[in-house]
Order: C-alpha cells, then sequence, then structure tokens
C-alpha cells in the first residue's frame, strides 16, 4: 500500500557526510612538460548541480593539482595545501619542489585517516630536473609517481584507454624500431581531448567542459606548437622559467 | 559479490564495412580461482550470425542449448536460415521468459544481415539480462570488464573499418580492457564475419 | 575438507580423491570411496554437501548404466558430462538444489583420447588438462601448471600426482591423510597403489 513502511526492525538513521559529485580527471608527463586535465561538470545523482566548476588549480608554476571525488572536500583540500605551500614560501623564500608537494599531501591526507577527505588527487608538474611528473594519491594519502593516470567516474573507461595509447601496452613496435619513451604535447594534447569526449559519450557524469593544464619545463621544445592552438591561455605567475598555460575546450551537455 | 562476477569473462562486437567482428576472452574463474584457459563463450547460431554469453558459465551452457533448439525448431518450421534481427528477438524473448529468476547473462550478438537487393549488411545487438534489446551502430559490449571495453572501444573505433583494420581495433580493444580487469583474460579469441567467410584467431596476452 | 585432484596423461585419466569422511571433528570413516565408476571407461569423483553426494552420484551412476542397457553402448565422455551437467543446472533452480562438485574422467573408445570434465553444483562445466576441488585445489592447480604434461606416461603421471598429494598434505591444516587413486584408459577402470 502506497505510504506504508515496512515495520519490521527499527532502522537506524545518521547524517552521512560524504557524497559523490561526479567527474573525471586525468594526467599526463611528458619528457619536458605535463598535461593535467579535468571535466568542469560537478552532479549529484541524476541532477547537474554545475556546468562549470574547476577540478583543476595551479598551486606554483611547476605544480597543478587536480582533485575529484566529494567536491566539498575537494575544494577544501586545495585551499589546506595553498596554504601550507604559502607557508613554506615565506620560511624558506622559495617554492616547494613537486616531490615534496607530493610528500606534504601523503601527510595531509593521512591525518585524516580516520574521517578522510574523500578526494582522489593526481598531482602534475615539473620535477626538480626539469622532467614531466605525475603524481596520483589515494583518499588516505597512498602515492606513487607515473608517466600517466586517469581518475574519477570514468577512470575505468579512461586507464585502459591510455594503457594503449601512452604506455602502447598490447601493442608491438615494427622490426627495428622502438616505441618512444616519452609523447611530444602535440599528440599528448589530442588524446587527452579524444579521452574526454569518449568518456562524456559512455558516462552521465562526464560531460560540459573540458579545462586542460599544461605546465611546461624552462626551454621546453612544446612551447612553439602550444601558441598557436586556439583559445590558450597563460597563468604564469612568476618568471622562473615555467610556464603554466590553460586550454579549454567544450564538451556535450547532454 | 554479484552473481554476474562469479565466473568472469567479458564479450564485445564491432561494426566494420561490410564485415562484424566478436570477440571474448577465455576464461572461467570459481571466484578468485581460475579455473581454465579455454573456456568457450562465443557460439556459431548460423554461417553468419555469432552469440557470444557472458556471465554464469553454467547458464552460457543451457542457453546455448536453447538457443540451438530454438534455432533449429524456426529453421524446420520455416525452411530457412534464421536472420540476425530474428535471431536478437528470440534472446530477448527466451531471456524474458525468465523475467522473475533470470539466467545470469548478456547477450551479445553480431551477424551479417541480408538486404532486399541480395547483398549483406553488418549487424550488432546485445541486451540485459533480461531481454531488453540494444541494436547498437558502432560497438556492444558486456561482462566485468564492460566499463573498460566502452572506455577503450569509444576511443579506438572508428566507422568503415576493412576486416583487417576491425580485427586489430577489436583485438587491442579486448585485450586492453581486460588487463584493467581482474575476472576477465587469461586468453582471447576473435571471429571476423565478412559475407563469404569467418576467420578465427586466438590472441597472445597476458595469461595473468 | 574434502579435496579430488585429476589428471590426464597419455591416454589415460588419472583421478584421486581423499578417503575422509568426517563430521565435524570426528573423522567417522578413513576408507570412503568417493570415485565411483559411471561405466566401463568413466570415472566420477565427487565432493560436496554430505549425502547430497552420495544421492546425487548414485542417481547419475544408475542413469547412465541405463543408458548403456537400453543402447549397447555407453555413452561418450563428453556426452555423458553434458547429461550430469544438465541434471544439475536443472536443480540449481529447483525447490532444493544438489550441492555437488565432480570430476569427470573418461576414455574416449571412438576417439581414442582421454577426456576429463570439471563440473561444480551450480552446473557450470569446462574440458581441461587437469583440475581439482576442494580447498586442495589452491595448492595443486599452481603445481600442475606448471608440471603438468599432457603426453606423460602413467608413472610420470603418478609421480605429478604424488606432488600434489604431497604438497596438500605439508600445507593444509585439515590434512585427508589417505587418498583412493583409480585411473581409466583404453583397458578400462583400475584403481592404484601409489
Amino acid at each position: 500500500m502506497p505510504g506504508m513502511v515496512s515495520m519490521t526492525q527499527p532502522i537506524q538513521q545518521s547524517f552521512n557526510p560524504y557524497t559523490e559529485n561526479g567527474g573525471t580527471i586525468l594526467a599526463i608527463a611528458g619528457a619536458d612538460f605535463t598535461v593535467i586535465a579535468g571535466d568542469t561538470r560537478q552532479s549529484e545523482g541524476y541532477s547537474i548541480q554545475t556546468r562549470y566548476a574547476p577540478k583543476v588549480f595551479r598551486l606554483t608554476d611547476k605544480a597543478v593539482l587536480a582533485v575529484n571525488g566529494f567536491a566539498a572536500d575537494g575544494n577544501m583540500f586545495v585551499k589546506k595545501v595553498r596554504q601550507r605551500l604559502e607557508w613554506y614560501r615565506h620560511a624558506h623564500a622559495k617554492d616547494m619542489p613537486i616531490r615534496a608537494i607530493a610528500r606534504l599531501i601523503q601527510t595531509m591526507l593521512y591525518a585524516r585517516r580516520f574521517f578522510p577527505y574523500y578526494v582522489y588527487n593526481i598531482l602534475g608538474g615539473i620535477e626538480e630536473d626539469g622532467t614531466g611528473a605525475v603524481y596520483s594519491f589515494d583518499p588516505v594519502g597512498s602515492y606513487e609517481r607515473e608517466a600517466c593516470r586517469a581518475a574519477g567516474a570514468a577512470q575505468s573507461l579512461v586507464q585502459p584507454f591510455l594503457d594503449n595509447q601512452i604506455y602502447f601496452k598490447n601493442q608491438t613496435p615494427a622490426a627495428g624500431t622502438a616505441f618512444p619513451k616519452h609523447l611530444p604535447l602535440s599528440t599528448v594534447l589530442p588524446l587527452v581531448i579524444d579521452s574526454f569526449t569518449s568518456a562524456t559519450e559512455r558516462h552521465i557524469e562526464v560531460g560540459d567542459g573540458l579545462e586542460i593544464y599544461v605546465v611546461l619545463a624552462r626551454n621546453s621544445t612544446a612551447l612553439a606548437g602550444l601558441q598557436s592552438l586556439r583559445g590558450v591561455q597563460e597563468v604564469t605567475g612568476t618568471n622562473d622559467g615555467e610556464r603554466v598555460f590553460v586550454i579549454r575546450r567544450d564538451l556535450k551537455k547532454d | 559479490m554479484s552473481i554476474m562476477d562469479h565466473n568472469g569473462g567479458s564479450v564485445i562486437a564491432m561494426v566494420g564495412k561490410d564485415c562484424v567482428a566478436i570477440a571474448s576472452d577465455l576464461r572461467l574463474g570459481d571466484r578468485a580461482l581460475s579455473i581454465s584457459s579455454n573456456f568457450q563463450r562465443i557460439f556459431p547460431i548460423t554461417d553468419r550470425i555469432y552469440v557470444g554469453l557472458p556471465g554464469l558459465g553454467t547458464d552460457v551452457a543451457t542457453l546455448r542449448e536453447r538457443f540451438r533448439f530454438r534455432v533449429n525448431m524456426y529453421t524446420i518450421k520455416e525452411e530457412r536460415e534464421i536472420e540476425p534481427e530474428t535471431f536478437a528477438h528470440l534472446v530477448s524473448s527466451t531471456l524474458y521468459e525468465h523475467r522473475f529468476g533470470p539466467y545470469f547473462i548478456e547477450p551479445v550478438m553480431a551477424g551479417m544481415s541480408k538486404t532486399p537487393s541480395g547483398g549483406y549488411k553488418p549487424f550488432i545487438a546485445a541486451t540485459d539480462l533480461i531481454g531488453c534489446l540494444n541494436f547498437a551502430k558502432d560497438f556492444v559490449v558486456a561482462g566485468t570488464a564492460s566499463s573498460k571495453l566502452y572506455g577503450v572501444a569509444e576511443g579506438l573505433w572508428e566507422p568503415d573499418l576493412e576486416p583487417e583494420d576491425l580485427f586489430e581495433t577489436i583485438s587491442q580493444t579486448l585485450l586492453n580492457a581486460a588487463d584493467r580487469d581482474a575476472f576477465s583474460g587469461w586468453g582471447a579469441i576473435v571471429h571476423i564475419i565478412t559475407k563469404d567467410k569467418i576467420i578465427t584467431r586466438t590472441l597472445k596476452g597476458r595469461m595473468d | 575438507m574434502e579435496t579430488s585432484f585429476a589428471i590426464t596423461g597419455k591416454g589415460y585419466v588419472l583421478m584421486a580423491a581423499d578417503t575422509t569422511a568426517a563430521r565435524s571433528i570426528v573423522k567417522m570413516k578413513t576408507d570412503e570411496d568417493k570415485i565411483k565408476t559411471l561405466s566401463p571407461h568413466l570415472l566420477m569423483a565427487y565432493s560436496g554437501e554430505p549425502g547430497d553426494t552420495v544421492q546425487f552420484a548414485e542417481y547419475v551412476e544408475r542413469n547412465i548404466r541405463l543408458y548403456q542397457i537400453r543402447n549397447v553402448y555407453a555413452l561418450r565422455p563428453a556426452a555423458a558430462a553434458s547429461w550430469i551437467r544438465r541434471s544439475l543446472a536443472e536443480s540449481l533452480r529447483s525447490r532444493k538444489p544438489y550441492s555437488v562438485n565432480l570430476l569427470l574422467g573418461g576414455y574416449d573408445t571412438s576417439s581414442y583420447n582421454p577426456q576429463l570434465f570439471w563440473i561444480d553444483y551450480l552446473g557450470t562445466m569446462t574440458e581441461v588438462p587437469f583440475a581439482a576441488h576442494g580447498y586442495g585445489a589452491y595448492f595443486a592447480l599452481s603445481l600442475l601448471d606448471r608440471y603438468h604434461d599432457p603426453s606423460a606416461s602413467l608413472e610420470e603421471g603418478l609421480d605429478t600426482l604424488r606432488r600434489c598429494i604431497d604438497e596438500v598434505s605439508k600445507r593444509l591444516v585439515v590434512t585427508p591423510g589417505k587418498y583412493k587413486v583409480k585411473i581409466v584408459d583404453k583397458d578400462g577402470v583400475r584403481e592404484i597403489e601409489l
């Protein structure tokens, strides 16, 4: 009968502090650059909360952090990381190197081991030796440096595609040749865009817009090609040599 | 653990230029323990229709036998071979008969259907475990690696692939998706169906 | 817990099953035969829910024998396997399903080949070069992946079987102790002393 609740056992009610806001992020490391991208849709269940909620944030000219999972925790976590980086700058008169930021993120996450930040972080940028770096984290701080990583709602769709196209898994090189260890930006950017258009097709929580951050090392060979692209915006903060650019693209809104 | 994950396994079918391809992994597991690296889950229905049955192992065998019976009865009564679209509806009705106690299978079909002019047109279809039909134009996926298959297929597929190119595309899709799924893999088989022949190949892939 | 293994070799299938019949902490019997001879060239090792096991195994034994009585020729291993699998699949969605796992080993006298089938209580069936049921499987299967040879002689096959039994005895907490070993080949079924 409508309206009648099953009266079996008493059911304890409680406040659920978490929710899932959908979306997907991805980062790929090159020889002298790193790309960090995320879609801009924020959803809850079948509803879209907003078509534009950034998930990728510039921390320094060398480090960009993408956060995905529970948006409230993600946004707050970025604020706290930025605060710690500012304190470091005041104390040490220099920016934190990216591998130190990665370790810092681990300790910040593990400090909340018993009421975690429900966020999957991907930190991308340029290492002290000028190479592209991607660090991926779980919600309680387990982390690892990798060449590429996808996280979020469409992780299971995007990661195997990246395994095939970046790591050349299940492919054998032509006789006498070898696969490149690093791909150029001109190859990586279309892969990122294709990953997101594919994810948008097959996953309802992905879509609306795409924001790609490109972090270039000093004297990166990728600089020339970047500036010829449509809609590239520079967001570099300092004059140390590393440069950060943002590329925005539309994704399907359905 | 979900009943659909008990034995593991995945299937994919793709449309190409005047051809279709259907492929599956070969693993049969008992939860986390792998039992066989030779478990067939794709079966020929006619010379031009293949069906893939990912899901619970016992129902794979039962449904294969049920479809064989029903298609044989069709052939005897109609005095002609069943067409792919008709077979798809046959699959749907067989599954819906058990709407409230279903077979734990999500069938995937691939075939070449006859056109009025006498030629052949590529055909793929899939259903859920209670028979809801999906007639896709590009590809259909099912099994424990379905979300991974969606991702790679969406990235790699393009329309009008020739049989040799379709073979490469579907093989890479299956291998890379299965490598990210613990319950799929342990070998793979691919069938390329054109209007006059079927080429079957087993793939070399990770055996872990 | 009940352990059974089987391996194929050159022209034979070797089958071994433990001989312990236990209830809770008590070993009621230590000479239980858990391998039935279904026909002159067909062996079936069973394990699972007490009661269901013997009831189902005898039901199968009688029906396979009935086919032979009616038709003079015995069912070939693959056909018998299909029939047995179908019985279990039908039982699965009945009021009270049989909870029995089987290993079916036979010698096909028409194709002159040994054949082994792994069947579980759901009616899942697959032809395999070697197989095992029970907790012992977690130890035996990896050894068999490494040491099994489908063209091995009987002596080599027995060595491989001994490896599996020794590993289970060494590593499984509740070790069975004794095993009954049977072989089926072109000459039929006989018991083997390990």
